[in-house]
């Protein structure tokens, strides 16, 4: 799948877990910088991340997960 | 029991071995005495004798840790103060406890009114750990909780009360000796951090700490398993997020795995087992004010467990702690049936910092078994069996459990409210679809964009108390009693 499609894919997913669009999509964006993502919503986004793709992450993928370019990498390279 | 001396022969017996391993750096006993002696001579430098609850800016690395030892050998309080939450929140703190001076490792100080010691860096090779003199009355901490008036409460918690909880948990034989590696996973302002550094420290073993940048859940099982930690106090909700994951979780140099803060769901209880096949598991309760937690169930893995609504038991008294189960009136209530749990015993907090109509309302004194006995009423709704063990049921006030932090949702809205000028709010407290507990909030009014609403709230409230899901309503259902019935509202979220 295209990068570009990815990303487009996950900021739907981020956009309906916390229900705004308030961040742009770049690979240096963290969970830090968006509003209501916390410890709560991140095990959210990550259920609805697997199911939008039909992938699992491992519990040692989401220590990978610094911000969004590797979040993307790591989708990317399990679909 | 000595428990500043007894750090001090800890620390003197065990320079060669690990003392803390934060953000994948190893710090032998022999660094943090340096790094204490180093702290020690600046409080002794710019501190006056008098002074002596002194604020510390908490943060995951060493230099905090050390203060803390440090604090304590110089006879002082240390009042945990989060950088990340609402400055006005830790001024507020600051003043209630009269903090003039700041221990602080940041790279830039936080607070800019206090006198601050920047601890980050202070060392000095000769190493002094004699403790100056303290009695059982004098204050190790105090740990600021939420309160229903929009003011956080102080707890203050002495050396006695302290040395109570230590003596009591090693009564309970989960022990820990110098080989083990420990887990300490919670925020210098949550008291369960306290077991998780001082019971190691106190044994001349390893703390593993979490760095506040990582996802503390999936961190916390790479810390299991990479370094193959023995020992860990943990908070349910933490299973809950990893429980998805259990199968690829294999634990088996786990020895105790205890779990503290929240209502520990059986069924989860049992699947973790699994995960730490060889650990003792257990569930151990308490509030602040009773000294981290004051009673015990170990969890049995081949017999049937106690369990109440799916929620596992959280046993009997430990050693230093009385519990009794009372109606409104303060009589206890006969065996099965429900009251009030109550706690006494040299566990104990003195009472509320500076607040008497606070202490009024949850302390009193009661005759038990002769003797006039001081007790403290949880606010949790219990029974007990004839076995002594305590099954718990829920709050009997609106107060709500987020990741083991205590939320008085009276404090969300009483800021809410604040923020909206006269609109009527309720918060409640409701399980998702993890079977972690959310805050939700209700506003009596049209919709309307909550953006500034949650600006303000994030001025005044810490992160774990913004609500995470707002809805509104036109007005207020009412129930029998013609109060709001916060049971409807509540199942407006799923």
């Amino acid at each position: 799948m295209e990068t570009s499609l990815v990303k487009e894919k996950v900021s739907n997913v981020l956009v309906s877990v916390l229900e705004h669009n308030n961040f742009e999509m770049h690979d240096e964006l963290t969970a830090k910088d968006v509003d209501g993502w916390d410890s709560l919503s991140h095990m959210m986004i990550i259920t609805k991340i697997e199911e939008h793709f039909g992938i699992k992450f491992k519990l040692r993928d989401l220590n990978k997960l610094k911000n969004m370019g590797s979040l993307i990498n790591v989708i990317q390279s399990k679909i | 029991m000595n428990l500043v001396a007894d750090i001090q022969k800890s620390i003197e017996s065990n320079l060669d071995r690990s003392s803390f391993y934060i953000a994948g750096v190893d710090y032998s006993y022999h660094k943090l005495a340096e790094i204490i002696s180093g702290i020690r001579e600046s409080i002794q430098k710019s501190v006056s004798n008098d002074e002596i609850n002194i604020g510390l800016v908490c943060n995951d690395d060493i230099y905090t840790y050390a203060s803390i030892i440090a604090l304590w050998m110089e006879g002082k309080a240390y009042v945990p103060l989060n950088p990340e939450f609402p400055i006005s929140r830790n001024n507020t703190i600051i003043k209630q406890a009269n903090i003039g001076t700041v221990l602080d490792s940041s790279a830039k100080k936080v607070f800019e009114e206090t006198n601050t010691i920047q601890t980050k860096g202070l060392t000095r090779s000769k190493i002094n750990l004699i403790p100056k003199e303290t009695t059982q009355g004098d204050l190790a901490y105090i740990f600021f909780t939420s309160g229903t008036t929009g003011t956080p409460k102080g707890v203050p918690i002495t050396f006695g009360n302290l040395s109570s909880f230590i003596d009591a948990f090693w009564d309970l034989g989960y022990t820990i000796a110098k080989d083990d590696r420990c887990l300490q996973m919670f925020e210098l302002t949550f008291d369960l951090s306290v077991m998780s550094y001082l019971a190691p420290i106190l044994k001349g073993a390893c703390v593993y700490t979490i760095p506040k940048d990582e996802i503390k859940y999936s961190y916390i099982f790479e810390l299991m398993e990479d370094h193959e930690l023995t020992f860990a106090l943990m908070v349910p909700s933490i299973l809950h997020y990893v429980r998805p994951y259990f199968d690829e979780i294999d634990c088996p140099n786990m020895k105790f795995s205890l779990f503290c803060g929240e209502a520990l769901p059986l069924d989860v209880t049992e699947e973790w087992s699994k995960c730490v096949p060889n650990a003792t598991i257990a569930n151990v309760y308490g509030p602040t004010e009773c000294t981290i937690f004051c009673t015990d169930y170990t969890y049995k893995r081949e017999e049937k467990n106690k369990a109440y609504n799916g929620v596992l038991t959280i046993g009997s008294d430990m050693k230093n702690t009385t519990t009794i189960i009372v109606d409104e009136d303060y009589n206890e209530v006969p065996f099965g049936e429900k009251g009030e749990l109550c706690l006494s015993g040299t566990q104990l907090t003195p009472g509320y910092w500076k607040n008497e109509e606070k202490n009024k309302e949850t302390f009193f004194i009661k005759e038990y078994k002769g003797r006039p006995t001081r007790f403290y009423r949880t606010g949790d709704l219990c029974t007990v069996d004839h076995e002594g063990d305590i099954l718990y049921l829920g709050r009997v006030d609106f107060q709500a459990k987020i990741q083991g932090f205590r939320v008085e949702l009276s404090e969300i809205e009483f800021h809410t409210k604040a923020s909206l000028h006269k609109m009527n709010v309720v918060a409640v407290a409701f399980v998702n679809k993890i079977k972690n507990t959310e805050i939700g909030l209700v506003i009596e009014s049209d919709a309307f964009d909550v953006k500034q609403l949650l600006e303000d709230l994030k001025t005044k409230l810490p992160q774990y108390m913004i609500p995470t899901q707002i809805k509104f309503i036109d007005s207020f259902p009412l129930n029998t009693n013609g109060k709001t019935d916060r049971k409807k509202l509540k199942e407006m979220f799923t």
